[in-house]
C-alpha cells in the first residue's frame, strides 16, 4: 500500500496547489480593479453574445468565420450607439447643472414652506442645519459628478480598446483555458468542479442576458415615453432608469428620484408630473409583472435580504459591475455552500 | 509539354515509360513513418475501435474526441464513490479499474463489507447511468488499479454538444441508452431468473412442510 500513499500525498499536494491557484487569482482580481472592472466587464459582454457561436455553427459556418461574425456585429452594432448617444447624453448631463439651481431653489422654498406650515400648527421649528447640509451635499456631489465626466470619458477610452480586446480573446480561447483549468483540476474534486463551475457560468450567462433585456426594456419605455410627454432629458433619464433597474429592489426607486424631482421644478404638480409618475408605475409595473418573472427568477432563488446584503457588497468591491454580478455569484455561493455542507453533514 | 502529354506520346510511340510510383509501397511507408505512429494511439483512433461508437462517422468521431477529457489516476486512486454524485461517463484508454460495492447495511451479516464487483480493462466502460439521470447518484465505487488513463465525457460537454453538434449529441445518447438498454435487459432476466429460483424454492419448503 506504499503505492497508494504516495499517490494520496501526491493528489493533496495537487489540490492544495489548486485551490491556492484560485485564490491567488481572486485576490488578485480583488487587488487590481483598473484591469478586473475591464476583465469583467468584458466576461460579461462575452456571456451575452456567445451563444450566438454554436447558432451560427449550427447554420454550417465554421467556428473561427462565426466567432469573426459575431465580433464584428459586436462592434458594428456597439459603435453607432457610442458615437451618436454619447456625445448626446455628455451635452445633456453639461446642461443639467443650469437646471441644477432651479431645482435647488425649489426644494428650498419648498421646505421654507413647509418649515413655516409646520411652526404655524405645532409652533415647532424644524432646525435648517441638517437640511442645508444635505444640500451641500447634493451640490459639491453633482458637480464632482460633473467634473468626474472627462475622467470617466478617459477610462472609457481605454476600456473601449481594452474590453474588445477581452471579447475576442475569450470568443476565440475560451475553451481552450478552460480545458486548461480542467487539467488543472485534481481528480479527486474534478466532477464536483467541473458541474459546479458549469451550473455558475450558465447561472451568471442567463442573469446577465436577463437583466440586459430588462434593463433595455425598461430604458426604452421611460425614454419614449417621456419623449411623447415632450419632456427635456427624456434619454438622460430613461438611461438613469435602465442602469438602476440593475439594481434590485431600490433601483427603480432611485431611477425615479431625478426626474421626479426635475419634473416638480420645470412642470409644477400638474398633468405632466402626474403623466410622469404613470409612465415610471407603468413601466416598473411591466418589468415587475411580465419581465421580471419570466426573465430573472428562474434564474435566481436567493431571500430578499440576501440579495441586497450581496448588492450592497458587490457594489463596495467592484461598484456599478460589482451590483450586476453580486446576485449571480451570491446564487452560486449559494450553490456551493450546500454542496459543502451536503459534504460535511450527509456522511 | 505537360508530363501527361508526355506519357501519353511514349505510350503512342510505344517507347519505355518512366518506372511507376507504387501507391501502395508508398502508403505503406507513410503509415509506418515514426512521426505518425504516436498518433496511432489517439483518442479519435481509440473511439474508432470500440463497439459502442461504430454508428459514428470517422469526422464525427474526431469531433467527439474533442470533447472526452483525458484523466490519469495512479494506483489504488479512486475514480469515483459509491454515493457520490456522478457527471460523468468513463471508457478506459488504457490500464485497469476496479469496480467495487460497498454494502454498508447493517441488514447483512458482516456490516462495512467490500465487495470486488468486476475488474475492468482497455475499451471498457462505465459510469453510463450519470449522463442519463438528473442528479445521479453513484451505485459503486471505482478504483483505478496500479494507475489508469481514462476519457471522461460529462453533462456539461453533452449539453455543449447538443447545441453545437445536434447529431453527434444523439448519436452519442444512442449509444449510451444501448448500452443501458442492453444492461437493463440483462437485469430483468436475471430478476426472472431469481423469481423463477425463489418459487421453486418456496415451493420446495411447502412440498417439505
Amino acid at each position: 500500500m506504499a503505492i497508494t500513499k504516495a499517490v494520496q500525498k501526491r493528489e493533496r499536494f495537487k489540490l492544495g496547489f489548486f485551490i491556492s491557484c484560485i485564490l491567488v487569482a481572486f485576490l488578485g482580481l480583488m487587488a487590481m480593479p483598473r484591469i478586473s472592472v475591464p476583465l469583467l466587464m468584458g466576461y460579461v459582454i462575452y456571456l451575452i453574445i456567445y451563444p450566438a457561436v454554436p447558432t451560427l455553427e449550427k447554420l454550417g459556418i465554421n467556428q473561427t468565420g462565426a466567432i469573426w461574425i459575431v465580433f464584428s456585429s459586436m462592434i458594428f452594432f456597439s459603435t453607432y450607439p457610442f458615437v451618436k448617444i454619447v456625445p448626446t447624453v455628455t451635452a445633456e448631463v453639461e446642461n443639467v447643472q443650469y437646471y441644477l439651481p432651479k431645482i435647488e431653489r425649489y426644494v428650498t422654498t419648498k421646505y421654507n414652506e413647509l418649515r413655516r406650515e409646520v411652526k404655524e400648527r405645532t409652533s415647532f421649528e424644524i432646525g435648517d442645519k441638517y437640511f442645508f447640509q444635505a444640500l451641500d451635499w447634493v451640490r459639491t456631489k453633482s458637480g464632482g459628478l460633473l467634473l468626474n465626466i472627462p475622467k470617466f470619458l478617459a477610462s472609457l477610452l481605454e476600456w473601449v480598446f481594452f474590453i474588445p480586446l477581452i471579447v475576442f480573446f475569450l470568443l476565440k480561447d475560451g475553451k481552450s483555458f478552460k480545458r486548461g483549468i480542467l487539467k488543472l483540476t485534481p481528480n479527486s474534486i474534478f466532477e464536483r468542479f467541473y458541474f459546479l463551475s458549469h451550473q455558475f457560468n450558465k447561472k451568471l450567462g442567463d442573469y446577465i442576458f436577463a437583466k440586459f433585456v430588462e434593463a433595455s426594456i425598461v430604458g426604452i419605455t421611460i425614454t419614449s415615453g417621456l419623449l411623447i410627454l415632450n419632456v427635456r432629458f427624456a434619454l438622460l433619464f430613461g438611461l438613469i432608469a435602465a442602469i438602476t433597474n440593475i439594481i434590485p429592489y431600490v433601483g427603480p426607486i432611485v431611477g425615479f428620484v431625478p426626474a421626479l424631482l426635475f419634473a416638480l421644478a420645470e412642470y409644477g404638480s400638474g398633468t405632466t408630473l402626474g403623466a410622469i409618475i404613470v409612465l415610471y408605475l407603468v413601466a416598473n409595473a411591466i418589468d415587475i409583472a411580465i419581465v421580471f418573472p419570466i426573465l430573472v427568477s428562474k434564474v435566481v432563488d436567493l431571500h430578499p435580504l440576501t440579495v441586497v446584503v450581496s448588492v450592497i457588497l458587490g457594489s463596495q468591491w467592484l461598484g456599478m459591475i460589482g451590483m450586476v454580478i453580486s446576485i449571480p455569484v451570491a446564487a452560486a455561493l449559494k450553490l456551493i455552500a450546500q454542496e459543502v455542507y451536503k459534504e460535511i453533514y450527509q456522511e | 509539354m505537360s508530363y501527361e502529354k508526355e506519357i501519353n506520346q511514349r505510350i503512342e510511340e510505344k517507347k519505355v515509360l518512366p518506372e511507376k510510383l507504387e501507391i501502395s509501397v508508398l502508403r505503406y511507408f507513410w503509415q509506418s513513418n515514426p512521426v505518425l505512429g504516436k498518433k496511432r494511439d489517439s483518442i479519435p483512433r481509440f473511439l474508432r475501435k470500440l463497439e459502442v461508437f461504430s454508428n459514428f462517422s470517422e469526422n464525427e468521431q474526431r469531433i467527439l474526441a474533442k470533447y472526452f477529457h483525458l484523466r490519469r489516476f495512479g494506483a489504488g486512486e479512486t475514480i469515483f464513490k459509491q454515493g457520490d454524485l456522478g457527471v460523468g461517463f468513463y471508457l478506459i484508454y488504457s490500464g485497469y479499474a476496479d469496480i467495487i460495492i460497498d454494502s454498508s447495511d447493517s441488514s447483512t451479516s458482516n456490516s462495512d463489507e467490500s465487495k470486488h464487483i468486476i475488474t475492468l480493462e482497455k475499451s471498457d466502460y462505465f459510469g453510463e447511468l450519470a449522463l442519463l439521470q438528473e442528479m445521479s447518484l453513484r451505485n459503486a465505487s471505482a478504483i483505478s488499479r496500479q494507475g489508469c488513463e481514462l476519457l471522461g465525457i460529462f453533462k456539461p460537454d453533452v449539453e455543449e454538444l447538443i447545441n453545437q453538434y445536434p447529431v453527434i449529441a444523439a448519436k452519442l445518447l444512442q449509444s449510451v441508452s444501448l448500452i443501458v438498454a442492453n444492461r437493463l435487459f440483462s437485469l430483468t432476466k436475471e430478476v426472472e431468473e431469481l423469481k423463477y429460483k425463489i418459487t421453486s424454492l418456496e415451493k420446495d419448503s411447502d412440498g417439505h412442510n
